[in-house]
């Protein structure tokens, strides 16, 4: 794609997914500043004012245990966190956690960062966490969840909306925000210019969740081992520094089915890493 | 089958979307809480709106929804000076009354709302009401005991200088056997010796009794019963064996 005979996005990679990433930063941000504004009775119409909780899908996972139990849902929390959650699952179940790769505007702001850790760093960006270390910590998120759920659970409230960095991001205005929340959103970015999606690798509950489905998504990431020239561009290029190229199917609960490790992106042989639901050679 | 970018693209949208789009459909998709108020699940008063559960963001249009007081009715007895009283939230009353040195806020509107309506509540807490409040309250049938709630929680209007707040923190004088009143502090003794058998208390309460000194608000509290209905019917039975 160009502009003014400029080149809009790296070449290699997959310039779609990052427009629907805009797409869905620039909505969430409107929806946010709207429910300030209607708040404070000057809101635009036609534009939806919910507030965040009730459009984020993560939501709907937490107050399950209450609704199951109780029947009622943890405050602040609607039935449209419900919808969104069983979208996201749906989506999850047929490709992965694309809800990651191509919607969560936080993962979007952590890219837009490693743009410039790129810039700074070249091709060290991204790989400076030593290996043993980083295989560790990845497990960090699912402790995250664990918590998360066990005080939603506990308490009936919302208690994750004060470390959220995702809620921070789109609240730093109002008084609604958290201290906890702004500093970690903070550190997030700050850690995004050395290491590529550090919230999504070592925290995020809703990534954890979802990157289970990459154990039997019915799309997955393959690759054709008779015509990989075996170069390993796909793997060094991975957000997520998963090793595509000693793998035939990618199932690593890490993907975020960003595509960018396809034959459409960085791989240069065709046709050789996919994402399909069939068989390859 | 395989999928590029611009095809996951599409499906993406299309799920989401559509599924917004199908959920909105059948009214499922909800932003905001319905504002319908919890009922009470047991009791006399069983399947109707509880005023408990009043948060602060219901409106007074939404407690008229409710409750059947009319939003006007609710402003005059808050002082809520506005045009439109059904959109004003309840949860501002604390920024409007923030002066006062007792706090008027959305317990207070849940307390006028039960009095009003003569529905049981828990008077086991301190909340104040302003003198408006009161004085529509005095319009409407109250028992003696929430009568006697009613005098010694007025907030004094933040308007007017506090001439005599004193009194106000003072609580019911302790009931004395001659009122009878199954409160937040009564035990299961209390009862048993206005002459309510523990027979009769243990099929209000659907469990066996505890150890009598028991507090009836904390047992139900543990159990997860409602007091507000255990009392009411306590009370009935106490009533009774007058
Ligand atoms: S892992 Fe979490 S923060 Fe990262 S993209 Fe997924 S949902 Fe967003
Ligand atoms: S394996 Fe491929 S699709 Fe998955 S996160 Fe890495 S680059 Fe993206």
């Amino acid at each position: 794609m160009k502009l003014f005979g400029k080149r809009l996005f790296r070449p290699h990679s997959i310039w779609i997914r990052k427009l629907v990433q805009w797409f869905f930063f620039l909505l969430i941000a409107f929806i946010a500043v709207n429910h300030t504004l209607v708040e404070s009775g000057a809101g635009i119409p036609f534009l939806s004012s919910a507030s965040l909780h009730a459009l984020c899908p993560f939501g709907g996972v937490v107050t399950i245990y209450q609704f199951a139990t109780v029947g009622t849902f943890v405050q602040k929390i609607h039935e449209s966190s419900f919808v969104l959650m069983v979208i996201g699952f749906a989506l999850a179940f047929l490709f992965g956690p694309v809800f990651c790769g191509w919607v969560c505007p936080l993962g979007t702001v952590q890219e837009w960062m490693a743009k410039l850790g790129k810039k700074l760093f070249k091709r060290r960006y991204n790989h400076f966490v030593p290996t043993r270390l980083d295989g560790v910590l990845r497990y960090a998120r699912y402790l995250v969840l664990a918590w998360v759920v066990y005080v939603t659970a506990a308490s009936g409230t919302l208690i994750f909306a004060d470390y959220d960095p995702y809620f921070a991001l789109f609240n730093f205005w109002t008084s609604e925000v958290a201290v906890g929340g702004l500093i970690i959103l903070g550190t997030t970015l700050l850690l995004s210019l050395f290491v590529e999606r550090p919230w999504c690798k070592y925290a995020c509950p809703y990534g954890a969740v979802l990157g289970l489905t990459n154990l039997f998504r019915i799309f997955k990431i393959k690759r054709a081992a008779s015509t990989c020239k075996a170069d390993g561009a796909c793997s060094i290029l991975c957000p997520m520094n998963i090793p595509v190229d000693t793998q035939n199917t990618v199932r690593d609960p890490q993907c975020i089915s960003c595509l960018e490790c396809t034959s459409e992106a960085v791989c240069p042989v065709a046709k050789t890493v996919v994402f399909t639901a069939g068989a390859v050679k | 089958m395989t999928l590029n970018s611009k095809s996951l693209a599409v499906i993406l949208f299309v799920v989401l979307f559509g599924g917004i789009a199908l959920s909105a459909a059948l009214g499922w998709w909800q932003t905001e809480s319905s504002k319908v108020a919890a009922t009470y699940t047991e009791g006399e008063f069983a399947g109707q709106a509880n005023p408990a559960d009043i948060r602060g963001s219901y409106t007074f249009g939404d407690v008229e929804k409710n409750f059947g007081i009319p939003a006007a009715l609710l402003a005059q007895a808050f002082n809520v000076q506005t045009d439109d009283p059904s959109t004003f939230a309840t949860k501002e009353l604390e920024t409007i009354h923030a002066e006062s040195a007792l706090e008027v806020g959305t317990a207070s509107v849940r307390l006028f709302v039960a009095f009003y309506n003569g529905l049981p509540f828990d008077l086991s807490t301190d909340i104040y009401l302003p003198q408006s409040a009161a004085d529509i309250l005095h319009t409407r049938t109250l028992t003696p005991e929430q009568l006697a709630y009613l005098d010694t929680h007025i907030a004094p209007d933040p308007a007017a200088p506090a001439v005599d707040s004193a009194p106000i923190t003072e609580s019911t004088p302790e009931a004395d056997s001659a009122e009878r009143l199954v409160k937040g502090k009564t035990t299961f003794q209390e009862v048993l010796d206005w002459g309510v058998s523990q027979s009769v208390i243990e099929q209000i309460l659907g469990a066996p009794m505890p150890n009598p000194l028991t507090t009836i608000k904390d047992f139900c509290t543990a159990q997860g019963l409602s007091f507000e209905t255990v009392k009411a019917q306590l009370q009935a039975e106490v009533d009774k064996a007058k």
